[in-house]
């Protein structure tokens, strides 16, 4: 069946593969949470992760730019590259893959400084810019791209966690993009945020494609259906079913995910 | 008072017959279904017990207070009254109990009043400790000029008279060791924290925490000694004399560094506790984007602690400025001006309790100094809690 679903994608795109993942396995102490996972995700798409709570689909994706790393009885296994190279090579540094594969998180988690110091604080660190007039064009361009410039243009000095959360959520993605990634990571970007809010971001996910590859996790089958172009389905920490998303949702291969869908199990 | 022994366990009987009491006839008056009373029979209980004891305690308290029970005690009059108080509250609620009786709503709000006066009390003792100091200082500013006490710049006190009483070199003593304890202390103490909190496994945070604690436990005169024995010869021997600093084993150096030992765990403890309060989302934020651990740390996880940190760093002071026995036996008590740190000088603290202790009459400005000393010192701690909570406040107001 696995390899039905390969045939399937090879057929359906014909685009560069930006991760590719092969026997990933992921422990938390004795707990297997991951299991066996084979992946590739495309560049500039946005690729959804689906799923019931618990199914490991954050974990996968923390596995992506080594988060889990911080986590000390978590265990990976297998291998994943990233433009064929592997993360967990011992020579790779966690410290520059996350600066290449930026991440944005579930809860809004601005840091306490102010707005402009916020997205300055990665370019900063990484030193991106040269000097004072750079860094300010890497923060305009940055909020501009998450459509937070016109409301925060006025306030960059004010602190960032007086946003609203949905301004905040965008903030943390202005954070994320002004580090230059090639891959943004969400995890469940849009849990913590009313529905205009919601678009908002949805809407920036979709432009973010021209310049990233996403990967996104949501618990929202709408989202996945209306921002993504592949999508996963993960079940008890094995991936089900990969391919595009108008397959997944119209003509899913295995009964298990029909059943998610249809909201039979999960 | 020994005659209010009797009434008062009388009282205290009373309160425990009346919480059972009133608890079967709440049961009683229920008829066995007890969803059919407004308040639970327990509520009934607590109310009665607390109706008998709160009023007589109340009034012997407030007896106490108008300090007649001092001069003879209290007569059988009060007694009476303290014991009819009591009888009267037991049988008021056990009247009282009815199935649509808000017993709740009483119990509740004479513990809201047991509240209110545990709150008043530590106040009340904050201003009663200002005003008895602020009576003898205004005694002792009516024989010693203030200037002088504000000013000179010496201080020999002579008990047949003549005394120079200046504060200046007091206070700069205390402001030198405190100053010298907090270097010592603040920066082993933070780095221990953000060790502890940020890289630490839990194994050994769970045995390293404790033992750092255990330092806070250690008594000031323990401490004294370990000044006047170990450091205080070994800062002599190996720093002060080869240096040409002085041949006093007793300094303010010997007494600032082993202050600082004796303040590593209220600057470690604190930080860590609060450090660890900084929501992991704020690291996994920082390490989302490639920042390095000790990135995170510098730039993330301490900005979002200071407001704490600041206030432990400040407790801190507080206690160093407020140290005695250490002084004495590791700065000596010699009052002097210098910036020597390997000479012996002393704080205010230390001639307090020298200016009160042995034979004084309570009347010299030798003695009524001490309270002058002893309301400085109190106004300057308090400047600095006030300072104190400025910062925090302020940091939060910019984090949160």
């Amino acid at each position: 069946m696995e390899d039905m679903i390969h045939v399937d994608r090879a057929m359906s795109t014909n685009q560069d593969i930006k991760i590719s993942a092969k026997g990933v396995q992921v422990y938390y102490a004795d707990n297997h949470a991951i299991k066996d996972v084979d992946v590739e995700i495309d560049d500039k798409t946005v690729t959804a992760f689906i799923g019931p709570s618990g199914c490991g689909k954050s974990t996968f994706l923390r596995c992506l730019n080594r988060m889990n790393d911080t986590i000390d009885i978590c265990r990976v296994e297998g291998d994943i590259r990233i433009d064929g190279e592997d993360i967990y090579d011992p020579k790779v540094d966690p410290v520059q893959l996350r600066a290449k594969v930026g991440m944005v998180f579930q809860k809004p988690n601005p840091f306490p400084k102010s707005i402009y110091d916020n997205v300055a604080y990665g370019p900063k660190i990484h030193g991106l810019a040269r000097n004072k007039a750079d860094l300010d064009e890497i923060v305009e361009k940055s909020l501009r791209k998450a459509a937070l410039w016109n409301e925060a243009k006025d306030r960059l000095q004010a602190p960032g966690t007086g946003l609203s959360g949905g301004q905040q959520q965008r903030l943390c993605i202005a954070r994320a993009i002004a580090t230059a990634p090639e891959v943004l990571l969400m995890d469940e970007p849009c849990s913590a945020l009313d529905p205009i809010a919601t678009a908002q971001v949805e809407e920036l996910i979709d432009e973010l494609r021209q310049t990233f590859s996403v990967v996104i996790v949501t618990h929202s089958m709408q989202q996945a259906a209306r921002v993504s172009q592949k999508t996963a389905f993960f079940h008890l920490g094995n991936l089900v079913e990969y391919d595009d998303t108008d397959k997944i949702f119209t003509n899913p291969h295995d009964p298990r995910t029909e059943s998610y869908i249809s909201g039979r199990i999960g | 008072m020994q005659s209010l022994t009797t009434p008062l366990l009388f009282i205290f009987a009373l309160a425990v017959i009346g919480y059972f009491v009133a608890k079967s006839r709440a049961l009683k008056v229920a008829g066995g279904d007890i969803r059919t009373l407004v308040s639970l029979p327990n509520q009934h209980a607590l109310n009665t017990a607390l109706a008998t004891i709160i009023p007589p305690v109340a009034a012997v308290l407030l007896f106490a207070l108008y300090g007649r029970l001092t001069d003879g005690g209290p007569n059988w009059f009060f007694t009476l009254v303290v014991i009819g108080l009591g009888v009267t509250g037991c049988a008021l609620s056990l009247i009282g109990i009815k199935v649509e009786s808000r017993a709740r709503t009483y119990a509740e709000r004479w513990i809201l009043g047991l509240l209110i006066f545990a709150s008043t009390i530590a106040i009340m003792t904050t201003v009663g400790i200002v005003f008895s100091m602020l009576f003898e200082t205004f005694n002792f500013f009516g024989q010693y000029d203030w200037r002088d006490f504000f000013f000179s710049l010496s201080w020999s006190p002579n008990f047949r008279g003549n005394s120079d009483l200046g504060i200046i070199p007091l206070l700069w003593g205390t402001l030198y060791v405190s100053f010298i304890a907090l270097v010592v202390a603040v920066p082993i103490g933070l780095f221990a924290a953000i060790y502890l909190s940020e890289y630490a496994g839990p194994r050994l945070r769970s045995v390293a925490k404790p033992a750092i604690e255990v330092l806070a436990g250690i008594p000031t005169i323990v401490y004294g000694l370990f000044a006047l024995i170990t450091v205080g010869p070994v800062l002599r021997d190996y720093f002060a004399e080869p240096m040409g600093f002085g041949q006093s084993a007793s300094s303010v150096m010997t007494a600032g560094i082993v202050m600082g030992v004796m303040l590593i765990p209220f600057v470690s403890s604190l930080s860590d506790d609060i450090i660890n309060a900084v929501p992991q989302a704020m690291r996994d934020g920082s390490l989302g984007l490639g920042a390095t651990q000790s990135e995170t740390i510098r730039q993330v996880v301490i900005p979002a602690a200071l407001p704490g940190i600041v206030g432990a760093i400040l407790l801190a002071a507080s206690r160093a400025i407020g140290e005695t026995m250490i002084v004495v036996l590791g700065a000596g008590a010699a009052a002097r001006l210098s910036l020597n740190p390997f000479e012996a000088m002393t704080t205010v603290t230390v001639k307090i309790v020298s200016q009160l202790t042995g034979d004084t009459d309570f009347a010299s400005p030798e003695t009524l100094v001490a309270f002058a000393l002893g309301l400085t010192l109190f106004v300057i701690t308090l400047g600095l809690n006030v300072f104190a909570l400025y910062i925090v406040r302020k940091y939060r107001e910019q984090y949160e």
